[in-house]
């Protein structure tokens, strides 16, 4: 074992000094779960950003199971300063996978803590681990036949709650805002003292899963997107399943219709008519859920001609921009609003209603009335096989829910998109009066030239959205840093002094959304 | 009005208290331990992908399970690695006999 050489380190750190931590962890955790050789670590190294998996190659991985082990754990990085990047399912694609920051960092794989804790079916609330998946808590909810239901992103089937709301990341039913619905969290902190947030810091207390704010300062953001803690229980709030549940999508036929329909569905949305988080998606972004690929249409390099996406339009009854969204409730309840839904396209002279009926069993139709009903599948995965070779990047800026912002952002990204031989495959979440442009910068890794192509598009992104006044709610680690600056120098200070209280030997997971001790001049 | 648009997915219906209270409390995991069965595992993960035209159809086509292992692992284009964590060695093995 002394012996061992080690291919990947942490950055600053030598191999005897890497030996002896190493050592320290097999004695904490066995043998089996200290992971070190290179075939152990090749499952961690798959990205889909276009950038050399080498630069987020881990030196090791730990499997934990117990608060207790990962106290042990952040007692020895301190000790050999080992960063260590946590993952809790590690399926946050298009934004990292699982693999680390930078080189060299340890993974701690927490996919095997995973007990689903509590569910009151009465509050609605549920308590879980870290490696819990939304199928594993949607089996949970069938097997004991509880009416209640889950919010859920598209790789819902393999991704997990606590993960997923710890980014920030968002789903499509009522509760797709995921950060709002949590409630309580359990958070090992750098010097491995244990937080409770909200009002589970009060001994014999029983409200930690409905009252959000405890006392003094409320501090669950401070962890979300961060790097001051590892969170390993997280509590937050499930939808009771509605008695009456009526998804339906809205066709249009023109790109240009894109701000009316922002303007059409805003009230709607603002007022709970629409309670769900619906989504405006592109024409492509259809193709893709509708298991279409580019070179069934289409052998020629670049963008996708217009004529071309025409076409599939016509062949798969796809719009050029399609709206998702289901009403929720009685009986009584989602028929009064349903017909305030359909007097407002009708008034609004164009746009297609489609009901689950007419739809049948087709797809997109029927994925997406899955995810508005917290039902895991993978079907938008197909997004991925659009221009194939496993390249994905999300480029996700935040707009008003505003027709004239919608519009100006599109034809901003379809600029730079199609400036770069890439297709716009976009869609809008619209959160209340927010919305998640979320656009795949899609890219074939295996393909020199379109790798760099998309790096480069993504920078440039970055850039003129920003200087139109934009900036993306969440990125890969690749831009981390780059979108820290986006935010200005004054947050980055905070975040940083933050860091420098709660984690002062920068062991926890250097370089997220830009929080890193070491390279942080500001 | 909507008459046949409707889709009751439940009917309401009163609940024991005394089940509400055990469930309440009760605690659910997945034993790492224990390998879950290759079919189970198939459904809740590959299946997602492989039966619906998203990924290749990989039943009944012979796949060798060190195949099977090496691209679970690695991952390949699109399709995402899983680490042992996800999916043991052992449950690796009864996919593919699954799968065979």
């Amino acid at each position: 074992m002394g012996e061992q050489k080690f291919d990947v380190l942490p950055r600053g750190v030598n191999q005897q000094a890497f030996l002896k931590a190493v050592e320290a962890f097999r004695k904490l955790l066995g043998d089996e779960n200290v992971l070190t050789k290179p075939e152990q670590l090749i499952a961690y190294m798959k990205i889909m950003m276009p950038v050399d998996e080498a630069e987020h190659a881990p030196s090791a991985a730990l499997t934990a199971t117990t608060v207790e082990q990962i106290q042990a754990i952040v007692k020895i990085c301190n000790e050999y300063r080992i960063p260590i990047w946590t993952i809790s399912t590690g399926r946050n694609f298009g934004y990292g996978s699982a693999a680390p920051h930078h080189r060299g960092q340890i993974i701690l794989d927490l996919k095997k803590m995973n007990k689903i804790l509590h569910v009151d079916p009465e509050l609605c609330t549920a308590l879980v681990e870290p490696g819990v998946t939304y199928q594993q808590l949607y089996d949970y909810l069938q097997a004991h036949d509880l009416p209640l239901m889950l919010s859920m992103p598209a790789p819902s089937a393999i991704a997990g709650p606590l993960g997923n709301t710890m980014d920030r990341g968002v789903g499509y039913t009522p509760y797709g805002e995921h950060f709002l619905m949590q409630c309580g969290m359990e958070v090992v902190l750098a010097n491995g003292e244990v937080l409770r947030t909200g009002m589970g810091g009060v001994k014999g207390d029983n409200s930690w899963q409905v009252f959000k704010w405890g006392y003094g300062p409320t501090i669950d953001g401070l962890f979300t997107q961060s790097n001051y803690g590892i969170c390993t229980k997280m509590g937050f709030w499930l939808m009771p399943r509605p008695p009456v549940y009526k998804p339906f999508s809205i066709k249009f036929d023109s790109e240009d219709d894109i701000a009316d329909i922002v303007e059409v569905l805003r009230p709607l949305r603002i007022a709970q008519i629409i309670p769900n988080a619906l989504v405006i998606a592109n024409a492509l972004w259809e193709a893709g859920g509708a298991n279409v690929r580019r070179t069934q249409y289409y052998e020629g390099q670049g963008v996708t001609p217009d004529d071309v996406i025409e076409r599939i339009c016509a062949d798969k009854g796809i719009g050029q921009w399609n709206v998702y969204a289901a009403l929720y409730g009685t009986r009584e309840q989602v028929a009064v609003n349903w017909q305030i839904v359909t007097d407002a396209i009708k008034a609004l002279g164009k746009g297609a209603i489609i009901t689950e009926e007419e739809a049948g069993d087709t797809e997109p139709f029927k994925y997406r009335a899955k995810l508005m009903q917290g039902i895991p599948n993978l079907q938008e995965f197909g997004l991925y096989n659009w221009r194939g070779g496993g390249g994905s990047m999300w480029f996700a800026p935040v707009s008003q829910a505003r027709g004239s912002e919608t519009s100006k952002q599109m034809r901003l990204a379809k600029k730079i998109l199609n400036k770069y031989g890439l297709d716009y495959v976009g869609e809008f979440i619209v959160g209340w009066r927010d919305m998640h442009h979320v656009i795949d910068v899609l890219c074939d890794r295996s393909d020199p030239a379109e790798f760099k192509a998309a790096y480069a598009c993504f920078q440039e992104l970055l850039d003129e959205f920003e200087r139109q006044g934009y900036a993306v709610y969440r990125v890969n680690t690749a831009f981390m840093e780059r979108v820290a600056q986006s935010y200005g120098p004054v947050k980055r200070r905070v975040e940083h002094a933050i860091k420098r209280a709660l984690d002062p030997n920068n062991i926890l997971a250097p370089g997220k959304s830009g929080i890193d001790l070491e390279t942080f001049k500001g | 009005m909507i008459s046949s648009k409707y889709i009751p997915i439940i009917k309401i219906r009163p609940i024991i208290v005394g089940v509400v209270f055990s469930i309440s409390l009760s605690v659910h995991a997945e034993d790492s331990a224990q390998p879950r069965d290759g079919e189970i595992v198939y459904a809740k993960i590959c299946g997602y992908c492989h039966d619906v035209g998203i990924g290749p159809n990989i039943k009944d086509r012979q796949l060798p399970p060190e195949y099977i292992h090496y691209i679970v692992r690695r991952g390949l284009r699109a399709m995402p690695a899983f680490p042992e964590p996800y999916i043991s060695d052992e449950e690796l093995k009864q996919i593919g006999r699954f799968i065979y």
